[in-house]
């Protein structure tokens, strides 16, 4: 996972004394905004009925537990029921499927998208293309990228159930479009980092700009690609049941019907399943990575 | 995936083979996924069009009044305390675990399993609940106060930090260790003079790339109450505001790219 950030940027040597008083600057900037935060943070909570270090908060955290294990409730615990783990399955299997969709999209997206957003490919030492044309085309494709990625996936969600019915494919659109931003960035970076010889080589033989990219680029980024493709994965599981919570389908849908109806130990249930979905997320992704490799 | 050179595949058949089977496995969950779909009925809704058209028409009648510029403004200001206040927290959560949970600073392999295993196990644990599935419980619990949402950003992120300080307490060069070793300093000594030095720059940059991603996630703790951007932006749309929510879209994305530029800029002055 720290493969992601690896932007290898060379710098002359000359920029050596501004470089670490932007440092400086930058931690004073954030130790600044820390205290400030925490100001505010504690401000905004000492108006509050009571404040969070009570013993009130304490007694209602405990009561909330208890609720939430059913101690005290009448009638049996969802999670001891049959038919309920049953039904609350088939929720899991519908958020599975909206994260493979959703990886999909997005895959889909940044792929036709990537070579464009790389620099190097569009106006630098390797670009078969040098006009002002693809320059543009550049920073258009970047603004995308920008654009999906800035807005949160659960904003995507709100936006997007305007225009879509409710189901599985307002969520997946929503991830998608989130995660195709994210993904599109992290692999134009790739292009960025390639190792540009074998790209060079191709060009003196007079390959053409789409030669260069199935036969220069693509075999060298695509196994980074994958990798990423899973690390987004295992993050779209995670975030699968929150655009849930607009009606996009799936266990979020019912996790938040439960909340309002104070259907405590069908929260648990549910938060059962979502560790599950995590967890074999997680397991599947290493081992198709290294599949990959 | 599948055009590997000639030399590569005499090289390694085997590998040809299995990425051939991944493209298989990618391809075939994609298409599932799609099957799972309700094909019979429509994907839109009956006006879906026309909302979208209305929504793209609002971006250039854009709300620039003063009332709804000064709150986007301490909408803003709310998202942003939320997210240095959590990651603040974060760290109080990521480095001890993280130093703990990379089992260095010990020799003794049994303590190294059980200490290490377990820090490792309530880590994968706290990161595995999205921030927003914690705030919701916390809010259920304790109410609506803003130490909801910091604790709520706190618990998964202290989980991401800890993992990858854990594993780049791990990566550092082992040469430099040795000879601290060679000198009698016991694995303690070996951490603060050897290992913290060597991985703090990464550990910077990864913290400050973290930052970026706090503030989109402070922006919908709004959905269960708690202010910020996302809360301006869901009022908005209940109103069919589309003008306004253009605002406060923009609003938000401008300080991510400001969150992003920034970060990137330290992260290549840190990588040098």
């Amino acid at each position: 996972m720290t493969t992601f950030d690896r932007t290898q940027h060379t710098q002359a040597p000359a920029m050596r004394w501004p470089r670490i008083t932007f440092i400086r600057f930058s931690l004073l900037a954030m130790l600044a905004l820390i205290v400030a935060s925490w100001i505010f943070v504690l401000n905004a909570d000492g108006a509050q009925n009571h404040s969070f270090l009570s013993a009130e908060t304490f007694n209602r955290f405990k009561d909330f537990l208890a609720d939430l294990l059913g101690v005290g409730a009448s009638g049996t615990p969802a999670y001891a029921q049959w038919s309920e783990w049953r039904s609350t399955g088939h929720l899991a299997y519908d958020t599975l499927v909206m994260s493979v969709m959703a990886i999909g999209f997005a895959a889909i997206f940044a792929l036709v998208f990537f070579m464009f957003g790389a620099r190097n490919m569009m106006m630098g030492d390797i670009a078969p293309y040098g006009s002002w044309f693809w320059r543009g085309v550049f920073f258009f494709v970047r603004g995308i990228f920008v654009v999906t990625r800035a807005i949160p996936e659960l904003i995507w969600a709100m936006l997007i159930i305007f225009v879509l019915s409710p189901g599985l494919l307002p969520g997946a659109v929503a991830l998608g479009l989130h995660n195709a931003g994210i993904l599109g960035k992290l692999s134009s970076e790739i292009v960025e980092g390639l190792d540009q010889r074998p790209i060079q080589a191709l060009r003196s033989t007079g390959a053409g700009r789409f030669q260069v990219m199935v036969y220069g680029v693509l075999p060298q980024a695509l196994p980074r690609f994958v990798t990423y493709l899973f690390y987004r994965w295992e993050v779209i599981i995670r975030t699968a049941i929150v655009v849930g919570f607009v009606s996009a389908g799936g266990l979020g849908t019912e996790f938040r019907l439960s909340m309002s109806y104070f259907h405590f130990t069908t929260i648990t249930l549910l938060l059962v399943w979502y560790l599950i979905l995590v967890l074999g997320v997680d397991i599947t992704a290493s081992y198709l990575r290294r599949l990959a490799r | 995936m599948t055009s590997t050179t000639s030399r590569d595949s005499a090289q390694k058949p085997r590998l040809l083979e299995s990425r051939r089977v991944l493209t298989l496995i990618l391809l075939t969950a994609f298409v599932w996924s799609l099957l799972n779909l309700d094909w019979t009925t429509g994907f839109i809704h009956s006006g879906g069009i026309d909302a979208m058209g209305e929504f793209a028409k609002a971006l250039f009648t854009l709300d620039l009044s003063g009332d709804t510029l000064t709150s986007a403004i301490s909408a803003s200001w709310t998202t942003v305390a939320y997210a240095v206040a959590g990651l603040t927290l974060a760290l109080l959560i990521g480095i001890p675990l993280g130093a703990i949970g990379s089992g260095v600073l010990t020799r003794s392999p049994w303590l190294r399993v059980t200490s290490g295993g377990g820090t490792r196990f309530s880590l994968a644990f706290f990161r595995s609940i999205h921030e927003l599935v914690w705030a919701w419980l916390f809010v259920a619990a304790i109410g609506l106060s803003p130490m909801a949402a910091v604790l709520a950003l706190a618990i998964p992120y202290g989980g991401i930090l800890g993992r990858i300080y854990a594993e780049l307490l791990q990566d550092v060069p082992d040469a430099p260790l040795r000879s601290l070793r060679s000198t009698g300093a016991s694995e303690w000594r070996v951490f603060w003079y050897g290992r913290l030095p060597m991985a703090l720059p990464d550990m910077l940059s990864y913290t400050f790339y973290r930052l970026e991603c706090g503030i989109r996630s402070a922006a919908i703790m709004s959905f269960v109450g708690l202010g910020g951007l996302g809360h301006e932006i869901r009022i908005s749309l209940d109103d069919l505001a589309y003008h306004q929510v253009w605002t406060y879209l923009l609003f938000l994305i401008g300080l991510v790219v400001i969150v992003d530029v920034w970060s990137t800029m330290v992260r290549r002055r840190l990588s040098e």
